[in-house]
């Protein structure tokens, strides 16, 4: 533990007051980008927004970009992590909100995936998808912001 | 000092007063305002990838443009909300916050952008799908949209951040989330 409090990662953290918030500012920028994508197709599950597209052209299109906004939330999060192991560690939110991203990541690549490319999933196999990544990634955000009041 | 004493008087109603004080209504709205940027947000993303050529090239910009329209108003809406609710609840404490003022300004500027490209690119998504390439000035829409969003988002954040001359060293109890 002490080994991990005391990295260089940390160090450079530390070292600047801007280093931190900028690193967050990329992680903030990154999670809504990706999350909001992700969104569209759950949207798209519940038979709302680009309508005039399928599920799977939204998934698609989508796809992509979901993951490089993914990859600088994955680079990122870790960064702000090392700034300060200890207090994240013992944080109820933050261990939350891994377990929810966790799970909100594999849903994503496995469950979601494959619903939204099928053409022949039913309604209600549809909804369901839609509505449990949706409550899986606001709880990622939540989880996230109560880091700072728990 | 007029902007100050206003920021004052709005902190000082009953409601902002209620948020200020009860320990989880503030962060649960930080929070609803943070999952609404992000399930909104991704609305802006697609429109402005879309306008740029970046994504959706098979399907027309129209599509794309008027499928999200109204559901972007609305995550719009919400996030105004809540953002004010935030903001008037800590109101003076916001008059010298410099990022304050910048998100504002960047805000400002997404008014000013929706002006200038309503009119040529967002409601006439047709016209764009007609020509044979993406119109410059969609592109140009598209890359102000992304960049301007960005800003108030990251401006957004360093709120947080900023600590009033007479209290630095001070811990800021949202600073690091």
């Amino acid at each position: 533990m002490l080994l991990i409090q005391t990295n260089a990662i940390a160090d450079a953290l530390n070292s600047s007051e801007w280093v931190f918030p900028i690193t967050e500012c990329f992680h903030i920028a990154a999670f809504a980008w990706s999350i909001g994508l992700i969104a569209l197709v759950d949207f798209r599950l519940l038979g709302l927004g680009l309508k005039r597209e399928t599920v799977s052209q939204v998934a698609k299109a989508t796809a992509p970009w979901t993951l490089l906004g993914l990859a600088v939330v994955l680079l990122s999060g870790p960064v702000l992590f090392l700034s300060d192991p200890r207090m994240y560690l013992y944080n109820p939110s933050f261990r939350f909100k891994i377990g929810a991203l966790a799970i909100a990541i594999i849903f994503n690549y496995t469950i979601h995936r494959k619903v939204a490319l099928s053409e022949s999933s039913s309604t209600a196999v549809r909804v369901l998808t839609g509505v449990v990544s949706l409550a899986l990634w606001v709880s990622v955000v939540f989880g996230g912001l109560f880091i700072a009041f728990a | 000092m007029f902007i100050l004493s206003l920021f004052q008087w709005l902190q000082s109603t009953d409601i902002m007063t209620f948020i200020r004080e009860s320990g989880l209504t503030y962060p649960t709205i930080m929070s609803t305002h943070l999952a609404c940027i992000a399930v909104f947000g991704g609305m802006i993303v697609i429109t402005d990838l879309r306008l740029l050529g970046w994504a959706f090239q098979n399907r027309p910009i129209a599509d794309i443009v008027n499928g999200l329209r109204w559901w972007k108003r609305l995550g719009f809406v919400i996030m105004v909300t809540m953002g004010f609710l935030l903001f008037g609840s800590k109101a003076a404490e916001y008059d010298p916050n410099p990022y304050f003022w910048t998100k504002m300004t960047f805000l400002a500027l997404v008014g000013v952008h929706a002006l200038i490209f309503r009119p040529s690119v967002y409601n006439h998504p047709e016209a764009l799908d007609a020509s044979p390439l993406i119109p410059t000035r969609a592109k140009v829409a598209g890359a102000l949209s992304l960049i301007l969003w960005t800003g108030v988002l990251c401006n957004g954040r360093l709120i947080g951040y900023y600590e009033p001359p007479s209290q630095k060293g001070r811990v800021v109890s949202t600073a690091r989330n």
